[in-house]
């Protein structure tokens, strides 16, 4: 990938440009920092109690995205809404259960049926 | 043909069944939008951009537009009512008009909010007529040296107007850039940045990177804290319509609203949010009383409330003449625009007038929608706003799970718009606005395009971006902007080293 010259700047011209620009960007922003001392104005980032539960909705949707293909939309929701509706507690089993299926079929209908998106298919046809 | 002629041929266009159904779909997704915390106007614009493929270009511009518009009615309501605002700009209505729900007058301020919603987006339907066809004319002469340069100097701008540190800004809008890069290159079609993936090659796409950067990230924020910790201010909302001291009061802040949001929303990066603030400002610098600010003052409900949905008419312009968005959500339709087939730019309006000029007309009858949406249907908002946290986050994120992998139909998005999800989510955390990074993302291969094209028309010299007067107008003002912000920072540091000296 060349960075080409003035007259026929190539490919790489302007990712070449932008990443010097941001090198020189990031390295003064260091040196801002670093030079000023103190304690900077943001905070750690695991500084929340419930930062876990991010951590694991994070998870959550890794696997839905990697799910979704082979277990189809209807079960890999499904499993996703029931955590996710589990996570934060509060509920009963059973309605963690019943919400999380009413959403998924929901979805599916407006999403799948009305609009016509193509969501894929699981081992059992649906 | 006339003005009157064209606006006649716009609103033969938007009241065509069809377009009529979509204009209020949209106005009602967008107040949802405005009302619920978590998924901005951008984020539902994406999410809804898939179900737009099916029908006409037309109708789904009007229903993008509406639910951008939409939104700035519904945050209001849940500034005044419960003192978070449903999206960034009505943060500053929160100041007054909480107050004035507190002193039970909740019923006036979401009606002349409302009101004033109508009239600015109204003043600013007629102010984007006016503007918006003459400047593509003018734009029409401009090569790639001018947009070269309008391009930086909107960048710049956006940088210089968003929240927190500008140098911070800027390195997002560079980082941008970069991601805007990714995919085949435009002049010799070889892939760049894909890493061998096939995936790649059409670049990464816009809806996974806004859904991640503004709707995950948002949630991955508000999960780690207590949930439900909104409470919502108990009173019977009464006297939806304003009294006659109330319009006495707030008539010319209304006005002065309109035309700062107007003008303020052409800018990029201006937009809603900075003419909410300034336009505050203003109304409490010139007020007669400014000690009844923060207190409850109408007019702080008013002036806001009027200059957001002005600037949202505003913004249009710079999409529709110059085919340069101004903020995150015009880059949506810019976005939708071009997956249509249609080319924003100088000659959008002459060849699709029946988009440019239906869209106004959609806008026109969108805003008396939402009149009849916000006030009368009040409680039902309310009702809305009483769904716990809980129950709302999962629903956010499968939306933006739904939006994201329907436009290609692909799980590859869903692991950018997760890995953008969590990029943005630690960004938040270190304080790092995501809006010049999505503003560049969008122009980052327009303004490639034109660079390149500049240098092989010049011969490689740069003079010709001084050579040319709007090009060096353009950059000369960027570079007074980057200017102004650097000079206060030596200066602080010299007097620093002076103290230290002595």
């Amino acid at each position: 990938m060349g960075v080409g010259t003035l007259q026929k700047p190539g490919m790489g011209f302007i990712t070449f440009g932008a990443s010097a620009l941001l090198g020189i960007l990031s390295l003064s922003l260091f040196l801002r920092t670093t030079m000023k001392g103190g304690h900077p104005k943001t905070g750690p980032i695991l500084a929340a109690k419930l930062w876990k539960r991010v951590l694991l909705t994070l998870v959550a949707l890794l696997i839905y995205a990697r799910l979704m293909p082979v277990a189809g939309y209807l079960i890999s929701t499904f499993l996703l809404m029931s955590f996710l509706f589990w996570i934060v507690r509060g509920k009963k089993w059973w309605w963690v259960l019943i919400s999380s299926f009413l959403t998924t079929l929901i979805t599916y209908y407006v999403f799948s049926v009305w609009l016509k998106a193509q969501f894929p298919e699981g081992p059992f046809g649906f | 043909m006339g003005a009157l002629d064209n606006i006649l041929f716009g609103f033969q266009v938007a009241f065509q069944p069809s377009n009529l159904l979509f204009c209020f779909i949209g106005v009602v997704v967008g107040t949802l939008v405005g009302v619920l915390p978590g998924i901005g106007p951008a984020g539902a614009i994406g999410l809804l951009l898939p179900a737009t493929f099916r029908i006409s270009p037309t109708s789904g511009i009007i229903m993008l537009a509406g639910i951008y518009y939409g939104a700035m009615y519904g945050g209001s309501t849940t500034s005044i009512l419960v003192n978070i605002p449903g999206e960034a700009a009505s943060v500053v209505t929160c100041l007054d008009g909480y107050q004035m729900a507190r002193q039970g007058r909740a019923g006036p301020a979401l009606g002349i909010a409302a009101w004033g919603s109508f009239i600015a987006g109204t003043i600013s339907i007629v102010g984007l007529m006016l503007v918006a066809d003459p400047l593509a004319k003018v734009a029409l002469h401009f090569g790639p040296p001018e947009y070269f340069a309008l391009i930086c100097t909107g960048l710049i701008l956006v940088t210089y107007l968003s929240q927190g540190s500008i140098l911070k800004a800027l390195m997002m809008a560079l980082v941008g850039i970069l991601i805007g890069n990714v995919g085949l290159d435009l002049v010799n079609a070889l892939p760049r940045f894909t890493f061998g993936l096939t995936d790649l090659e059409d670049g990464v796409g816009i809806v996974p990177l806004v859904m991640g950067l503004f709707g995950i990230s948002e949630v991955f924020l508000n999960l780690e804290q207590d949930l439900d910790r909104r409470e919502i201010f108990q009173t019977r909302i009464q006297n939806l319509w304003p009294s006659i001291e109330d319009w006495a009061e707030a008539k010319w802040a209304i006005l002065r609203g309109s035309i700062i949001g107007f003008f303020l929303g052409i800018l990029p990066g201006g937009g809603a949010v900075l003419s909410s603030f300034v336009s505050y400002a203003v109304e409490k610098r010139i007020s007669k009383h400014p000690e009844k600010f923060g207190k409850g003052a109408i007019e702080g409900v008013a002036a806001p409330e009027s200059a957001n949905n002005s600037a949202a008419g505003g913004s249009l312009i710079p999409l529709v003449s110059l085919g340069i968005p101004a903020n995150p959500a015009m880059a949506m339709l810019f976005s939708a625009l071009i997956i249509y087939g249609i080319q924003p730019g100088p000659l959008f309006i002459k060849n699709n007038p029946d988009l440019f000029w239906g869209l106004i007309a959609s806008m026109y009858l969108g805003n008396g929608l939402l009149l009849l949406l916000n006030l009368p249907m009040i409680g039902i908002w309310v009702q809305v706003l009483k769904v716990p946290y809980r129950i709302l986050f999962p629903l956010i994120l499968l939306f933006c799970l739904i939006g994201a992998y329907s436009v290609n139909n692909s799980t590859f998005d869903l692991f950018l718009m997760i890995l953008f999800g969590t990029l943005g989510y630690l960004m938040r955390k270190f304080a790092y606005d995501a809006a010049p990074l999505v503003l560049a993302f969008v122009l980052g291969p327009i303004l490639e395009q034109s660079l390149r094209r500049s240098l092989m028309i010049s011969g490689g010299s740069f003079a010709i971006f001084i050579t040319r007067p709007i090009a060096c107008f353009a950059l000369g003002f960027a570079f007074l902007l980057l200017l102004s912000n650097i000079i206060p920072y030596i200066k602080k540091r010299r007097h620093e080293y002076r103290e230290y000296e002595e």
